[in-house]
């Protein structure tokens, strides 16, 4: 351990089993933590069946544990947001990210007026309601999700797992199932859409294992009304690290975790270096998937050195249970990181 | 015709190579100060860019308040549904150790992070913990550890990144907005935000200028980014304007030397003509000859001058650049650039002067009758006499420059006074044969025979010594006029400081001063002040730089209590109690004499002011004589502007003290209290030099085009005389052959330099003072507003008139020289 980390970890708090849930405060920021993020992925369609894939992702990453609060300016905590649209008919894939200190309220995390926002990238998030707004230069989102189901905490005892050591870990929490409607505004033509969302919240204070190389996580939205979600940690050395897991959520929302030994992965496909099609295999539950993308090029490409670049894209699922979900794929391109240092 | 133009023009033009010589200089340098203040002023201030607009960013609207913008409209605007960047920006200046004044500029690092990063060499700027800069290469390296100092303090910062020379203009330290908010004290605010469009909406400006209007609160105004280009091109018209017509003196002078030339080639060429017209040459072939030797000084001349004129600008524009720092705004002059049009309207006015010049005498070679041939020894016969009929156009001529004058302006020019000028002009030019007429008749006859026969040849010469004392006497009366000008200036301005200053000292930041640049001084120095022994009083001062109907003006806010117990601004119009009063009220304000003038409001009307984020309005309750700044002032009291912008500190302190207090030793705890950061001290006196200094600095580039069109009078004057002896070579062999001496002959021609220089003098006096008058209460009234009281600085008048006097007698040795070099016997043959 590095004598940045030993500080850094020294000082926030990790995410160790036992952890108290107490919602609606753990929907919003844990500044005790630090790397925080929200995900909200979705897969949505005209009433015409024409397909969108989209993505709206809130990052929260302390600089250090505690500063001198002298300015509006002075800034303890990063706030970054990436925006993505995969339009399947036409075949172009859009994205944007922002970086922003708080400042004057330009970017943050706020319990009270229940809101995570970087400028004009916002979600409102009620107990029985997310409202996300995002306005780019090529498109615009304006989306109404209701939970279809309750959320899911992943891992036993309130953790999810990512090495050997206590604390390489998460606190991890999903709403599986977002019943979406609105409006996606594209080229000044606006489209009425619906289709479901999954969001993933989590916060933790330690890097990623030395030994990781990156890793490759699954959500699926199966049409059977249960849902999947799968990481596999990638290890420098190609194979899957043992900590990778999942979790099956059933109709009524009862969670089964899954470990490494329950879960097969096979790569199919590249493009460029990434996977994009798998196969599958949870003999356990009986499923066995084809993941197909909808678009090969749903690659969130970093236009700066500070930012990594990654897959994250809509994806079809098909065999024993037919779904839709996403993929995302993290360290194909450098180490994955999510903050400057 | 070429055969015609090589034999009747140019050869004798090469024969008399001294005046052509001097002829074509005079057109050249005409030409060369037109062009060199044309691309000067350019440079300096029409390719103007504000010392702020350094960063040539992609921004595409700016949004603006006085006193700075609420970081809370930032965080509003950022959170719009639009596809728009905002970014804020916190600007100032920051004095180098080397005292070079450049932009400190506060930019949110976290939001370019990501742009910043992507070009060029990856640089760590989301380092909070790290106080440290990004300069430009000249400033430092990277790495280093530079000396800044920012309003009064002096600071030092690593320079963590140097910024691409490529994304900027001029040099320029950057820095983090919470760095820039700690330094220069924007608690909570900025001074700009900076808008920028996706690259499809950039043609949709005006659109979205007009939409965000509607998210800004009423005292923040909402523009393109080009308007402060636009606003300062504006400003600075009527003294560009102004610059202008005080370059074509020059070429006005050398058009005097244009007539004189083309008339004695005339004179001289009568016979020449005569036998030409003879063997059957048109009228209109010998006035076309003419005009092909004027055109062809109009384009040598004219040539020449667009050389030394692009050589000329290099210099004028550092004169040029401090005038407009100190009067107007601060600005990094653009590299000088060589203009088409420019240079065609410079030489266009060359070869259009020398063709009007010369209009009148190549009229009359084409009258000349092929008789003439015969006529030898009827030289310059015309003219003889000074018609009474010259004196009565004259009289008119001023007549109606008189009128002229009571025009008002035109688009804010002041055509009338221009007119007048040229009106005037014109009719000294009448007068100045009567007057050597009347000075060979009365002034002459006084110094002896050498004297006598001096005076009897410049009279028998009228038509050329009338034009040369025309030219002389147009230098001499330009350089008295302006010369009363700017004394007037210079006087009216220190009567006015002297009644103005009342404090004893006065303290302000240090570094170079600039119209619209007010750095501060943190208050705790003027609470540490107010409690030394000896201090009765602290005046705090705080000024902003505003716009007001589209120009930028100065917004003050002063103790009208102070100033009204230990000070004595005196108003102009308006009653000083009420003023006071209402002033302290909160609902009246008083403004300067040039902003009243330019945005022609006065006494009772009502003022609506940018003030933060309020819009509120007043009224005016008089009106103060200022001669600070032309673009003028708007002064309201003090606790006034603190409900609009609270948290602001003085950009200037003045100081009362008690009659009786060592005044060295109050200094010394004055000094004491402020280390240490970095403040000058005046005291009275010595802020009244100060302010002596910049007024010079800011007519330095009067004084130099003045210096040209002198320089440009007397070497007309050596061409013309030198002209005048060779015509005259067998009269002045005659006058040897009689007996006169070597000596006496060169007598005669000084004694004939010397009327020349003491005519125009007289003449040039007279009309400058008359023109001075034009200059002061025409022109300077209508396109600055100032009122100057009249002062002749008649021992700097005086001394500048020897030297002019002087310079032509000696302009008149070089041909006193050749004249007394003629052999008699030869030079009589010649008959």
């Amino acid at each position: 351990m590095t004598r940045r980390q030993f500080l850094s970890a020294a000082t926030f708090i990790k995410a160790l089993p036992g952890y108290k849930y107490e919602f609606p405060r753990d929907h919003f920021s844990h500044p005790e933590f630090q790397t925080e993020w929200w995900y909200y992925t979705g897969n949505l369609a005209t009433q015409s069946g024409r397909r969108f894939g989209y993505e709206l992702t809130f990052f929260r990453a302390a600089l250090q544990p505690s500063i001198e609060q002298k300015s509006i300016w002075s800034t303890r905590d990063a706030y970054m947001a990436h925006l993505a649209l995969t339009d399947v008919e036409g075949k172009q894939f859009f994205h944007a990210e922002r970086l922003n200190r708080p400042g004057p309220g330009l970017a943050g995390v706020d319990l009270k007026s229940e809101r995570i926002w970087n400028g004009n990238w916002s979600c409102h998030l009620t107990p029985n309601k997310h409202t996300l707004l995002a306005t780019d230069q090529n498109f615009n989102i304006n989306l109404a999700l209701i939970p279809a189901k309750p959320h899911v905490i992943h891992g036993p005892n309130g953790v999810s797992q990512k090495g050997p050591n206590p604390g390489q870990a998460s606190h991890y929490i999903s709403f599986p199932r977002l019943t979406t409607q609105g409006q996606i505004q594209l080229s000044g033509i606006t489209h009425q859409v619906q289709g479901n969302t999954w969001m993933d919240h989590e916060y933790f204070s330690s890097e990623l294992d030395q030994n990781l190389a990156g890793w490759d996580w699954f959500s699926i939205q199966l049409d059977n009304s249960t849902e999947l979600m799968l990481y596999r940690l990638r290890q420098k050395d190609g194979k899957s690290s043992p900590f990778s897991a999942g979790t099956f959520i059933n109709e009524k929302g009862q969670t089964t975790h899954l470990a490494l030994s329950d879960i097969q992965f096979t790569p199919q496909r590249l493009w460029k270096r990434y996977p994009v099609e798998w196969l599958i295999r949870i003999p356990s539950i009986g499923i066995e998937l084809s993941a197909k993308p909808l678009l090969d090029n749903q690659e969130l490409l970093s236009k700066s050195k500070l930012t990594p670049s990654y897959w994250e894209g809509a994806m079809q699922f098909t065999g024993s249970q037919s779904g839709r979900g996403y993929l995302e794929m993290t360290g194909y391109d450098d180490r994955v990181r999510f903050m400057p240092r | 015709m070429t055969w015609l133009f090589f034999r009747l023009i140019l050869r004798p033009l090469w024969a008399d190579k001294a005046r052509t010589t001097t002829t074509l200089l005079s057109i050249a340098l005409g030409v060369a100060v037109i062009f060199a203040m044309d691309l000067a002023g350019e440079a300096a201030a029409g390719s103007f860019k504000s010392s702020m607009e350094t960063v040539s960013g992609q921004d595409d609207i700016e949004i603006l308040a006085t006193g700075g913008l609420p970081v809370d409209l930032l965080a509003q605007l950022s959170q719009l549904p639009y596809p728009l960047k905002f970014s804020p920006r916190i600007e100032d200046y920051a004095l180098l150790a080397n005292k070079r004044t450049v932009p400190l500029i506060g930019v949110d690092i976290f939001a370019n992070a990501l742009e910043l990063e992507s070009s060029g060499e990856p640089t760590q700027p989301v380092k909070p913990t790290e106080r440290g800069v990004f300069t430009t290469a000249s400033v430092g390296r990277k790495g280093e550890t530079i000396w800044l100092q920012i309003n009064d303090q002096p600071l030092s910062y690593k320079i963590l990144g140097i910024i691409d020379s490529g994304q900027v203009s001029g040099d320029l330290v950057l820095m983090d907005v919470e760095d820039a908010e700690a330094v220069t004290n924007r608690r909570n605010r900025v001074d700009r935000i900076l808008v920028s469009l996706p690259a499809a909406e950039k043609v949709n400006v005006d659109t979205w200028v007009d939409t965000l209007a509607k998210h800004v609160p009423a005292g923040a105004s909402v523009r393109p980014i080009g308007a402060r280009k636009e606003e300062n091109r504006k400003m600075l018209a009527a003294f560009r304007w102004n610059l202008r017509v005080l370059s074509y003196i020059a070429l006005m002078v050398g058009a005097f030397l244009i007539y004189n030339t083309i008339s004695v080639s005339v004179v001289r060429r009568r016979a020449e003509i005569g036998i030409v017209r003879a063997v059957g040459a048109t009228r209109q072939l010998m006035t076309f000859a003419f005009l092909a030797e004027a055109l062809f000084f109009g384009v040598a001349g004219g040539g020449l001058g667009l050389v030394i004129g692009r050589i000329l600008a290099e210099g004028a524009v550092k004169l040029v650049g401090l005038t407009v720092q100190a009067l107007y705004v601060s600005s990094t002059a653009a590299p000088v650039e060589f203009d088409l049009a420019a240079a065609a309207l410079s030489l266009g006015s060359g070869i259009a002067v020398s063709l009007l010049a010369a209009l009148a005498p190549a009229l009359e070679a084409g009258q000349i009758p092929p008789t003439e041939a015969m006529a030898r020894g009827r030289i310059d016969t015309q003219l003889q006499q000074a018609t009474p009929r010259h004196l009565v156009y004259a009289g008119v001529l001023l007549a109606i420059g008189a009128a002229l004058c009571q025009l008002p302006p035109i688009v804010g020019k002041p055509f009338g006074g221009y007119l007048a000028t040229l009106a005037l002009i014109a009719a000294a030019s009448l007068s100045s044969a009567s007057l050597i007429q009347f000075g060979a008749r009365h002034i002459a006859s006084w110094g002896g025979v050498q004297s006598l026969l001096a005076g009897r040849s410049l009279a028998g010469a009228l038509r050329r010594s009338s034009v040369l004392v025309a030219a002389l006497a147009t230098a001499i009366a330009m350089m008295t006029s302006v010369g009363i000008m700017v004394g007037s200036f210079r006087e009216t301005m220190l009567t006015w400081i002297d009644r103005q200053i009342r404090a004893d000292f006065y303290l302000r930041p240090a570094g170079d001063a600039a119209m619209d640049r007010h750095p501060t001084i943190a208050e705790e120095v003027a609470t540490k002040i107010e409690a030394l022994p000896g201090v009765v009083a602290v005046d705090r001062f705080r000024a902003y730089s505003i716009r007001y109907n589209g120009l930028p003006v100065t917004l003050a806010a002063g103790d009208v209590r102070a100033q009204m117990r230990y000070g004595r601004t005196s108003l102009k119009s308006g009653d000083m109690q009420d003023a006071i009063k209402s002033m302290l009220a909160g609902e009246a304000v008083i403004i300067s004499e040039p902003f009243s003038e330019k945005h022609r409001v006065k006494v009772g009307d009502p003022i609506t002011i940018p003030l933060g984020t309020g819009k509120p309005t007043f009224r005016i309750a008089g009106i103060f004589l200022d001669y600070s700044s032309e673009n003028g002032y708007i002064i309201l009291d003090h606790s006034i502007i603190k409900r609009y912008l609270p948290a602001d500190e003085p950009s200037n302190l003045a100081i009362y003290t008690k009659p009786d207090v060592d005044r060295a030793a109050l200094r010394t705890q004055i000094e004491r209290s402020y280390a240490p950061r970095r403040i000058v001290v005046f005291e009275n006196n010595s802020l009244r030099n100060e302010a002596i200094r910049i007024f010079d600095q800011t007519f330095a580039v009067t004084y130099a085009l003045e210096a040209v069109a002198i320089f440009v009078a007397v070497m007309g004057v050596a061409g013309a005389m030198l002209a005048l002896i060779i015509d005259r070579r067998r009269e002045i062999g005659l006058i040897r052959f009689l007996g006169a001496a070597k000596q006496q002959v060169r007598g005669i021609i000084l004694f004939e330099a010397a009327f020349i220089g003491l005519f125009s003098q007289i003449l040039g006096v007279l009309s400058g003072s008359l023109l001075s008058l034009v200059l002061i209460f025409v022109i300077n009234k209508q396109s600055f507003g100032w009122t100057i009281e009249f002062h002749a600085p008649v021992l700097a008048l005086l001394s500048a008139l020897a030297f002019v006097f002087v310079a032509t007698v000696i302009a008149g040795l070089y041909p006193a020289k050749i004249a007394t070099t003629l052999n008699p016997i030869e030079v009589l043959h010649e008959e």
